[in-house]
């Protein structure tokens, strides 16, 4: 049987031509569309801002925070991707979705020429996670769903978990004026 | 060989896989690749070990040494790259093999009615039987999507 020499997977260049963010978390590398990403921030420049949320059916999240009179809910990236826990310095804010993401840290803003389809064999919850996979630099890196942090359900419990964390924040800051 | 053939000779590609030999029929096999890196990302999909790139695709690989051998193979030299007919359609995929390939035609004789349904029947070659492997079923049970069935020593 004759053996196929080693290649490369080919990139198209320009027409689906879209920058992302390469960020990591618990030691593996996700790409995210660098126009879903509204704000990167450390973890300690939010510390004070952060309301810790006390509820355990979304175990990934344990804080939200207000940015523009919104609510965000901070997932903790490891957790979300089943991966060991580390200790998450930076925040992705993102744009269109009330989610911020706890990462470990930020590789490099770049240009990928194409996003492939996540194969069929993939049927557990990465259908949600992933847009699909881009192949850089001998690398095939999953590229983040930006709507696939949090489903309506999540959100929807979220949703009532925080407006009584919200309540007790501000009776909390009453008190302590 | 006690079972009727149930088929004249067929074209078989002849694998290994950890320490035992199978077949897979040659119509279904796309090539014999290298052993090139293979990619891991976080999944839920139990049984899928990561993804390959051959030929500019994604081609995911399937971990079949502990269903069909009973324990896993760190060592492998090859992906055989064959089709798999899954519900939401075709897809090239690879199985990491731990020897060379080689084509063989034999005559097929049925599967013992214990053996696991992923065998689809044996390839009776002059050194002895083989099992032929049935991709799709090996696929459905290695992901819980069939029961599992006691792979033979």
């Amino acid at each position: 049987m004759k053996i196929a020499s080693q290649d490369k997977a080919k990139t198209r260049r320009g027409r689906h031509s879209e920058q992302v963010i390469l960020f990591s978390a618990g030691a593996r590398t996700f790409a995210i569309a660098a126009d879903a990403v509204q704000e990167i921030r450390s973890t300690d420049s939010l510390a004070g801002a952060a309301i810790e949320m006390e509820q355990a059916d979304v175990p990934k999240v344990r804080h939200l925070i207000e940015r523009s009179r919104r609510t965000y809910f901070v997932v903790n990236g490891c957790a979300h991707f089943g991966l060991r826990l580390t200790r998450p310095t930076l925040v992705l804010i993102l744009r269109q979705i009330r989610v911020a993401v706890l990462v470990d840290s930020i590789e490099r803003m770049v240009e990928i020429g194409a996003v492939h389809n996540l194969p069929k064999a993939f049927e557990g919850a990465e259908k949600h996670w992933y847009r699909g996979l881009a192949y850089l630099d001998d690398c095939v890196i999953p590229v983040i769903n930006p709507a696939g942090f949090l489903t309506k359900e999540e959100f929807a419990r979220l949703d009532l978990v925080a407006k009584s964390a919200e309540v007790e924040h501000q009776l909390e800051g009453a008190i302590e004026a | 060989m006690s079972a009727a053939a149930i088929s004249d000779r067929g074209a078989f590609v002849l694998l290994q896989v950890g320490n035992r030999r199978f077949a897979l029929p040659s119509g279904n096999v796309v090539e014999l690749a290298p052993p090139v890196r293979l990619h891991e990302f976080p999944h839920e999909s139990k049984f899928v070990a990561g993804v390959i790139v051959r030929r500019g695709r994604i081609v995911p690989v399937y971990d079949v040494a502990p269903l069909l051998t009973g324990r896993s193979s760190s060592l492998h030299r090859f992906y055989l790259i064959a089709w798999l007919a899954l519900a939401t359609g075709r897809e090239a995929s690879a199985i990491p093999v731990t020897g060379e390939c080689e084509l063989a035609s034999a005559e097929v004789f049925e599967r013992n009615p214990d053996d696991p349904s992923y065998f689809a029947g044996r390839l009776a070659l002059d050194d002895g039987p083989i099992d032929i492997l049935n991709f799709e079923s090996i696929v459905a049970t290695g992901s819980g999507k069939a029961p599992a069935e006691e792979a033979r020593s």
